[in-house]
């Protein structure tokens, strides 16, 4: 590597947020020039997908590659931290980017997209990696804010009554989940006298040492849970999601369902796993249902009932919905709930094995869920396009007349319901491996959580194929009848559908690396070595 | 004494911001997100506590510690990492509310009314 032009070292770990950032300026500079401006977009975000390539390159196995902002060192700079788990969810978001912004072009009409689209993407972008890479809390805060600023104007973006309506339900619910965002960080601030997420995990450790309560700390992290699970669309935040996902451009809405969401499951397993696993309770909370003094003896039951409540809000919301859009969102609630299911499973266990096939679970569902989920609303936007209606009372007979629409979304279905190969068997094969091992160590309410899997999984099955019966099969509808092949969004479908089959197919790399991205979330003492937080006496 | 009446003040701001989001008024919403999103500033001041002298290092002088940190001694400088950290904040809360006011007069355009029960997503 070393006679290539290519970063190497620290300075890669800022290359994926620079390229999105510099690809953002670029088309902003270049909003007179539409041709230039989605060549710039598409050639930019193919660069992304190469610095995040090489990134991931120098970090896999299991190594952590941190950068100190402006050489300053911590706990008193920004630290930006690239370990496994950071590099997988920046490839997850790699891949669905690149799939986007390719739809975007041929899918969002000219004006659109000579407004403002491509710069507020590519900076929406920025904002993911940066929250993927960032190891100081505060600095989280802001990319999130940088991240949130353009899904705003994305869900606004056609700019109807219906958009505005969803645009302003949406902001003010996000506007009041950033000040308790602030509100949290300056407590944990107060009571642990750290911003650095590795440093705070090395004083969480040794409370005594440091003069840390545990038990505000606790609280103050209950609090950050909140606005995380808005972010994820948990049940009882996940009211905003399904009005949210119809306003938005169906690529958009690929793009919030796919990554955006995964942002919010990325912050529970680091704060949650990494640092605030380190936090003991001086006593047991004298509360029914939890036992146990570790932060996670708390947080575990609560994400589990939130787990199982989303996989039922989502999958009986999607059962009866009347169009596309609205079976997707509420789909994605349910499979939400599926990827932290694990997580609740494996936040009460003490066998380290099982914590890591836990988190292991948890990702590889993200990825399917990312891949596949993306897909279906990408199927949504190219049915609109094609037949110019999404409503499922309006459509029937896709199969005879878009054989290629018809069968990407019949790979992304099967896709979510877990047929194998394809990539969502092994995740729910997880999810279930990690809840029955659970219950055969003895973990209390994991028979529950079998169940409640089970229940979601055969609600996955009901609402999808009443979408297909209805949308897909049977008499060729009047729209259907006339509709139109729109050749470039039916490709990318068609390759995204293909990545569904070749991520099952070829799922032994997917889960080597899900499993590294686990023992990297799991590694606390390696990751504040890592990152290295100066020892600040106190003498 | 200082302590108790910002805690006081705090509440009471919260407790405003609250009162105006939970309005059937938009723009009564967005007064209560940006009183909410300016009483989270203010809080995040208090956090770096309330004592000490301004923390300017002088040429030649001995480094200040602050008074945030454990046995600071009695010549303590207040914390001003939460000062930078509430810059960034406010900037950011200035864009959003920018935002949220113009799409209240997109709102107000589209549906002819800035009365919550009457604006319906469908």
């Amino acid at each position: 590597m070393s006679a290539t032009l290519a970063p190497t070292g620290p300075h890669l770990v800022i290359a994926p947020m620079l390229v999105a950032l510099v690809t953002a300026i670029a088309t902003l500079a270049t909003r007179g020039y539409p041709r230039l401006n989605r060549g710039l977009s598409v050639l930019g975000n193919l660069v992304y997908v190469g610095a995040v390539a090489l990134l991931a390159a120098a970090v896999l196995p299991n190594d952590v590659v941190t950068y100190q902002l402006s050489a300053w060192l911590a706990p008193f700079g920004i630290s930006l931290v690239a370990d496994a788990l950071a590099v997988f969810m920046l490839a997850l978001a790699a891949l669905v980017s690149l799939a986007v912004v390719v739809f975007s072009v041929a899918y969002v009409d000219d004006q659109g997209q000579n407004v403002s689209y491509h710069p507020l993407y590519h900076f929406m972008l920025t904002g993911v990696s940066g929250a993927f890479l960032t190891g100081d809390i505060f600095n989280l805060f802001v990319w999130f804010e940088v991240m949130l600023m353009p899904s705003y104007v994305f869900v606004v973006f056609y700019s109807g009554p219906r958009h505005t309506a969803a645009a302003l339900q949406y902001t003010v619910l996000n506007l009041v989940g950033s000040a308790l965002m602030l509100v949290a960080i300056g407590g944990l601030y107060a009571t642990t006298g750290t911003l650095n997420m590795a440093d705070m995990a090395r004083r969480l450790a040794a409370p005594a040492e440091f003069g840390i309560a545990p038990a505000p700390v606790l609280g103050l992290a209950a609090i950050l849970l909140v606005v995380f699970a808005l972010k994820a669309g948990i049940v009882p935040f996940q009211f905003w999601v399904p009005p949210a996902y119809r306003a938005a451009p169906a690529p958009i809405s690929a793009f919030l369902a796919g990554v955006t969401k995964k942002v919010g499951i990325y912050a529970i397993i680091r704060l949650y796993f990494t640092v605030f696993s380190a936090g003991t309770l001086d006593s047991a909370l004298g509360l029914p249902g939890f036992a146990g003094r570790s932060f996670l003896d708390f947080f575990g039951p609560v994400l589990f009932v939130m787990a199982l409540a989303s996989i039922f809000v989502g999958g009986i919301g999607a059962a009866s919905r009347g169009n596309l859009d609205d079976v997707f969102a509420y789909s994605s609630i349910g499979q939400v709930g599926f990827i932290v299911l694990p997580l609740a499973v494996v936040a009460t266990v003490t066998d380290p094995a099982l914590q890591v096939l836990g988190i292991v679970a948890a990702l590889v569902y993200s990825l399917n869920h990312a891949v596949a989920k993306s897909l279906l609303f990408l199927v949504s936007g190219t049915v609109y396009e094609s037949v110019g209606t999404i409503q499922l009372s309006e459509l029937g007979g896709i199969t005879t007349r878009q054989p290629v629409i018809a069968g990407s979304f019949f790979l992304g279905m099967l896709g979510l319901v877990g047929i194998p190969p394809l990539s969502g068997f092994f995740g729910k094969l997880l999810v279930f491996d990690t809840a029955g091992r659970a219950l055969a160590a003895g973990a209390p309410g994991t028979g529950l959580a079998l169940a409640g899997a089970l229940g979601g999984a055969i609600l996955t099955i009901a609402y999808l194929s009443r979408a297909w019966s209805r949308g897909f099969w049977g008499e060729v509808s009047p729209a259907v009848e006339e509709s139109t092949r729109p050749v470039v969004l039916v490709g990318v479908i068609a390759v995204l559908a293909l990545v569904v089959v070749a991520i099952g197919v070829g799922f032994d790399p997917v889960y080597a690396t899900a499993e590294a991205a686990a023992e990297a979330a799991l590694d606390r003492q390696g990751y504040v070595d890592a990152v290295g937080p100066e020892v600040v006496s106190d003498a | 004494m200082t302590q108790v009446i910002l805690a006081l003040v705090l509440g009471l701001l919260f407790a405003l911001g609250t009162y105006l989001v939970l309005r059937e008024d938009v723009v009564r919403v967005v007064w209560g997100v940006t009183i909410i999103s300016q009483s989270a500033n203010v809080y995040l001041v208090t956090m770096g506590g309330l004592r000490g002298r301004a923390p300017i290092l002088g040429h030649g002088s001995e480094h200040p510690v602050a008074c945030s940190v454990p046995n600071a001694g009695a010549n303590c400088v207040t914390d001003p990492l939460v000062q930078a950290l509430v810059l960034t904040a406010i900037v950011i809360g200035f864009g959003t509310t920018a935002f949220a006011l113009v799409l209240t007069y997109r709102v107000y355009e589209e549906h002819g009314t800035i009365d919550l029960g009457e604006v319906r997503a469908e």
